[in-house]
Formats: structure tokens, C-alpha cells, sequence
């Protein structure tokens, strides 16, 4: 079938998603895990209407834009509203789409954020940092519906404080985790790490 | 349902220890990660505040709300007492109270005053609590007639299209759409009345649940069984405990006398407003976190256990009797909504009007004089700030109608204020799911506390809210940035 991504028209097999015809920018989706639509990073105009492009598919006639005015703020402020909560050190994806998109973080002033948080480190292979996390849920989907099965991690709180925690908050080694480290593998801004790799 | 649900399971072992998560998980057949995940997202397994709250709503804050808040230890979400005063509550290990005219009312018994209605015609000017008042005002002909097979669903549609019977839930979704697309899906088939009312400012529903409570159940009963549907959910706000109790009552009374042809279940929400979010709604129901899903599917497709599933408001049903005692032309001709009005009029409560009323119309009828008014705040925290006192309250207008709340403001209120607790309030209820709506509702509360108006912000602030999964982080920025439109036309 044939789709028109900005203006050029595309060939696309049924089933194909959006993401695969149109070079837009993602975050919470990953091939391997379930997560998909949450950080809205990858929106896009398809038949004037706002939806994901990690979640939908691509129809006959189908008329896609993916960097209009309106999608170019939408994805700026999100990054400067990530940028000023959560330490995006070490994720460099997002610091190279910041710089593409011209994020200027500091026009909104003083944000309260997740940056406060304590270094959880109560295993031997890797520790859970997340002051660096923008709980986009890749590892809590790993390792339990996703890819594990294990159900080690689940989701604490609302809203901005919102963030992955273990079954009952224990410690690691006291949870069903088996240290596959499927989850180190989809973090997209190391608030998962291995120890090996700390200093 | 498929399996037992994790919520009521976890309701029965409050207050909860780590031993009853567990238990509860093992009963509803789930991962110990998705029970905890759930304890860690309802404020009432967190353990519910304690003291004595303010309820936090737009007629607290319009009322010297720093003043108020010193004579409390904490702040809880509206409940649907806006019209009456601002209220304080008091949360103790013994029990829950209301402060009402200077006693304590156990929250369980505490129910709106009757004396708030203004029915015109369509609602009947007494409570009705039981069967037999109920049936001698006429009622539950048309769910006997549907029974006997004198009405055949495909008319109660027809019914329904001709009456032009928009959701009163605030989407303002054509009701026969949805409908006749569950009645389409394949069985088993389910209802769930959205009963769950956490808008500020609205409190029709709740009047509904408490005083008409067959007229709701009779219109639950006709959806159900006009759409095929195996059993019927009543998801009801969990606070409102008379309501539950005397919705169970009215159930009872209705089984007994042969006239539930569908069996009904009263469901006690999660407790959050975002548990008024269709599809969130059905998470909760299912035992997980109250989290929007990604739209497509509809609930119409595959909604609670992934079955087709209707989904309405409280007043929309309660509606579907009077179509059919009135007749849908006639009904069309009121076309009746009920607006729940409050703040500074002479006469707040709940008025029943025809959609149309102009608005400066409907707040001289509580005894509001509109020209004395800095502005009415329409629709609720999803809503916006207006002095246009000639719009036509209607859906489908420049201005969103929401479920009807209309709150007045009058001269020397700081509308600053106001809107600092609706951004409080967007804040809080963020379920934190996408991105764009817990950041942004952030950001939105330190950006009214310093009064930003720098219009390009303020924009850019909207236009991502906007990219939200769901209705409330979408509409999250109506308020601000009407307000900024009222300032300037000032």
C-alpha cells in the first residue's frame, strides 16, 4: 500500500508502523518490550489527528506530517521538561535530540524534579539510579510481561514522583529478580547500570 | 468477570499489611510486583490522611484559602460538596467524618441536602427511595416493557438517536453510536455505569445516586439489556458511601420483584479522578493500576476483560426512562440537563435546564446577577473561566460544557488563587503513565504561582500538554489559559 510522508509518497506493507516509514525521534518504545505511546516523543499529524507512531499502523492513503510547528514545540518542551527533572547525563540520545531541536530548558524556571534521589546499590551487579530515570517503564515491561516473566519490578506512586520499585520495596536479592539483566539492556538513560562499569 | 478483582480483595483486608497484599495477590491470581504496584498508586492502601483536611476545591479557594487552610492539617480532593460551603473534614484511626453545620457526620451517612435540587419537570420534586413510590410516579414501565418484549431493543436505539442524547459525562459522545456498537460485539457483553464524579464543582451524579437511585438503575437496566449485556457495574466513587448503600438497597429491592434482568454489582472505585477516565476506569476493575490505554481499541471493542463494553454516565442513563416516558421528540424538545451551580449565588445547587440556556440566564436563576461577577468557571478543573453571559450552554459550542458545573466568582475573589488549586489539583491526579502530562502539570503550578503570563510560555506549555494520552492532561491548561483570555478582555 501507499501512504504521503510529508508530501513524498511511501511504500508500506500491511501491519508496518509508523516508526518504520517516517524518521521520528522515540523513547519508551523498544522492540523487545510492550511499552509503547508513553513519552509521546514519536507523535505524529496523521490525517490531521495526533497519534503515535510507535503504536500505529500505516493505512492506505494515509497522509502523515512529522515535523510540523506544532509537533517541533511539542517535542522541544518536552525534552526542556526532562532536562530540568531528571539528570539526562548519561543518555546521550536524548542530549543529541535536545541539541537538534534547539532545547533551551531554562525559559521555564525552576522545575521540582526527580533529581534529589539516592543511588540504590543492594546487589553485586548493578545498581538502580533514579534521579536519571523519566520512568519510561522499559524495564518494569523486561522483566515481567515483556521479556523475564520474573515480576521483580512494579511501579510506585503518581504523577511525576512516579518511578519502577521492587515487590514490597525489598532489596533486590529478596525479590524474585534473577540478574538476567534484561532490564540494564532497555534503559535508554542509564538509571540502570552495571557495577562493572562504575568507577 | 474472569477472575476475582484485586481491588475488592484489598478493600476487604484494610487496613493492609504485607502478609494481605500477598494473600489478596495469590487470590486474584497475580504477580505479588502488579498488587504492590496497585498499593502503591491508591491513596486509600497508602493509608488515607489524618486530622482535620480542607476540601480543596474552587469555592474553598475562592474563600480566603490560606485562611482556612491554618485551621486544618491538610488538604482533600473535592467531593461534591462545592455547593454548600467550604468544608472540612476529619480523618481519625476511629473513622471519617464531615464538619456540617457545626457537628460531625459520619462520612458513610453523610448525603447531599435534598434541598439543593431545583428539578423543573423531568425529576420528580421528592426523593425517591423506594420501589413502590418509585413505581407510582410512573416508573419502570419501560424496563417491563422492554422485558416483555413490547419494546425491542433496536427501538430503545432508535429511541435514543431520536431524542439526540449526547453523553453527559463531558466528551459528549452520541449515545446510540456507542450502543448499538456494543449490542454489534460479540458476547459476553458488559455495562459499566461510570458513577465515579471527582470533578470540582460537579456534584449532579452524586445528587442522582443519592436521591433518584432507581431512576438510575432503571437506566442502567434498559442499556443492559437492550446491548445484550451479561451483567451490569455500577463504578461508584468510593466516598460516596450512602449512595452505595442505597444503591445495594435499591438492587435488592429490584431483584426481589423480578425486575433486574441483569444481574447489577455495585464496583467501589479506586478513589482517584482519574478513575473517571473510561479506560482507566476498566484498569482499576481489573485489578491493576488506574492508568489510561491507548485508544484504539474502544471500551465499545474490547473493553473490561477485553469484551465489548458500554461505558456511561450516571445522568446519561438516568436519562434513558424519561426519553421513553416523554417520547424522544418531546424529550428533544427540553432537552434537560442538569447543572450543578455554586459559588457566588444567592441559590447554589442543582438546576434542571434545557440545553441552550444562556449562561448569564442560568446564574440569575440561582440567584447569581452575572454583571456582578468577575467570572464563572464552567465545566469544572477540565474547564475554563468565561464572562460570556449570553453563550448558549450547549454541547458542541466555542466553550466546553463538561458534565454542567458552573462556579461564580464574584468581585474581590483572587481568580489567581482559584486557578493555583486547579493546577494543584491537575498535579496530584497526574497518573504519571505519559510524559507530556505529569511534567507539564508540574511545570503549569510553578508557572501560576509566579503569575506567568508571557503568552508564547504559555502556549508552549499548551501545545504539549496537548500531546497527553488522555483527557487530563489534555485539558489540563483550559483553565490558565482562559483566565490569561478573561484578564485580557477585562
Amino acid at each position: 500500500m501507499r501512504l504521503r510522508v510529508n508530501g513524498k509518497e511511501v511504500e508500506a506493507h500491511p501491519g508496518t508502523l509508523l516508526l518504520e516509514v517516517a524518521e521520528v525521534p522515540t523513547l519508551c518504545h523498544h522492540p523487545h518490550t510492550e511499552t509503547r505511546g508513553l513519552c509521546r516523543l514519536c507523535l505524529v499529524e496523521a490525517d490531521g489527528r495526533l497519534v503515535p507512531a510507535c503504536a500505529t499502523e500505516a493505512r492506505e492513503g494515509m497522509e502523515l506530517r512529522t515535523e510540523t510547528e506544532g509537533l517541533r514545540t511539542l517535542r522541544k518542551t518536552l525534552l526542556e521538561w526532562l532536562a530540568l527533572t531528571t539528570d539526562l547525563a548519561q543518555a546521550p540520545d536524548l542530549l543529541a535530540l535536545m541539541e537538534r531541536y534547539g532545547a533551551e530548558p531554562e525559559r521555564w524556571g525552576e522545575v521540582p524534579g526527580r533529581r534529589g534521589r539516592e543511588v540504590l546499590k543492594d546487589n553485586p551487579f548493578y545498581l538502580r539510579d533514579y534521579a536519571k530515570c523519566v520512568n519510561c517503564r522499559r524495564c518494569v515491561d523486561a522483566c515481567g510481561d515483556g521479556i523475564m516473566g520474573v515480576y521483580a519490578l512494579t511501579l510506585e506512586g503518581r504523577g511525576l514522583l512516579a518511578h519502577p520499585t521492587t515487590p514490597l520495596d525489598r532489596p533486590l536479592p529478596e525479590t524474585p529478580c534473577v540478574f538476567c539483566g534484561n532490564c540494564i539492556q532497555v534503559c535508554p538513560t542509564g538509571a540502570l547500570r552495571p557495577l562493572s562499569m562504575e568507577v | 468477570m474472569g477472575k476475582p478483582s484485586l481491588l475488592p480483595l484489598l478493600d476487604e483486608r484494610l487496613p493492609l499489611t504485607e502478609e494481605k497484599v500477598a494473600e489478596a495477590a495469590r487470590l486474584a491470581g497475580v504477580p505479588l510486583a502488579q498488587a504492590w504496584g496497585v498499593v502503591r498508586y491508591y491513596p486509600r492502601y497508602r493509608g488515607l490522611p489524618q486530622g482535620r483536611l480542607l476540601v480543596d476545591d474552587p469555592v474553598a479557594r475562592a474563600r480566603g484559602f490560606a485562611l482556612l487552610r491554618e485551621k486544618a492539617d491538610g488538604t482533600y480532593p473535592p467531593l461534591g460538596l462545592e455547593a454548600l460551603a467550604p468544608s472540612y473534614l476529619r480523618f481519625t484511626p476511629e473513622g471519617r467524618f464531615v464538619e456540617w453545620e457545626g457537628r460531625l457526620v459520619p462520612f458513610a451517612e453523610f448525603r447531599l441536602p435534598f434541598a439543593l435540587g431545583h428539578g423543573e419537570r423531568l425529576l420528580p420534586p421528592e426523593p425517591v427511595e423506594s420501589l413502590a413510590q418509585y413505581r407510582s410516579l410512573g416508573g419502570l414501565k419501560a424496563l417491563e416493557a422492554l422485558q416483555k418484549g413490547h419494546l425491542t431493543p433496536e427501538a430503545l436505539f432508535q429511541a435514543v438517536e431520536e431524542a439526540g442524547l449526547l453523553g453527559r459525562g463531558g466528551a459528549a459522545f452520541p449515545t446510540h453510536i456507542k450502543m448499538r456498537a456494543v449490542a454489534r460485539g460479540e458476547p459476553p457483553r458488559y455495562l459499566v455505569v461510570n458513577a465515579d464524579e471527582s470533578e470540582p464543582g460537579n456534584f449532579k451524579d452524586r445528587f442522582l445516586l443519592e436521591h433518584h437511585p432507581f431512576l438510575v438503575l432503571e437506566g442502567a437496566l434498559l442499556a443492559a439489556w437492550a446491548i445484550g449485556a451479561e451483567r451490569a457495574y455500577l463504578y461508584v466513587r468510593e466516598e460516596f458511601e450512602a449512595a452505595i448503600r442505597g444503591l445495594e438497597k435499591a438492587i435488592g429491592e429490584l431483584e426481589v420483584a423480578g425486575l433486574a434482568p441483569v444481574p447489577l454489582e455495585v464496583f467501589r472505585s479506586g478513589g482517584l479522578y482519574i478513575c473517571g477516565e473510561e479506560t482507566a476506569l476498566l484498569e482499576s476493575m481489573e485489578g491493576r493500576r488506574a492508568e489510561p490505554r491507548l485508544k484504539p481499541p474502544f471500551p465499545v471493542e474490547r473493553g473490561l476483560w477485553g469484551r465489548p463494553t458500554l461505558v456511561q454516565n450516571v445522568e446519561t442513563l438516568a436519562n434513558l426512562p424519561l426519553i421513553l416516558r416523554e417520547g424522544p421528540a418531546a424529550w428533544r424538545a427540553r432537552e434537560p440537563k442538569l447543572f450543578s451551580v455554586s459559588g457566588d449565588v444567592e441559590r447554589p445547587g442543582l438546576y434542571e435546564l434545557p440545553l441552550g440556556t444562556p449562561l448569564g440566564e442560568a446564574l440569575r436563576r440561582a440567584g447569581g446577577e452575572p454583571e456582578a461577577l468577575q467570572a464563572v468557571l464552567l465545566g469544572g478543573a477540565a474547564g475554563v473561566f468565561t464572562r460570556d453571559w449570553a453563550f448558549p450552554l450547549r454541547y458542541r459550542e466555542r466553550l466546553p460544557l463538561g458534565a454542567g458545573a458552573l462556579v461564580a466568582f464574584g468581585e474581590g475573589v483572587d481568580l489567581w488563587e482559584v486557578l493555583l488549586g486547579l493546577a494543584h489539583f491537575f498535579q496530584e491526579e497526574s497518573c504519571g503513565k505519559c510524559f507530556p502530562c505529569p511534567l507539564g502539570t508540574a511545570v503549569q503550578v510553578e508557572m501560576v504561582k509566579r503569575r506567568e503570563r508571557n503568552p508564547s510560555l504559555v502556549a508552549d506549555l499548551a501545545a504539549t500538554l496537548k500531546g497527553s494520552l488522555c483527557g487530563l492532561g489534555q485539558s489540563a491548561f483550559w483553565a490558565y489559559q482562559s483566565l490569561l483570555e478573561v484578564e485580557g478582555a477585562a
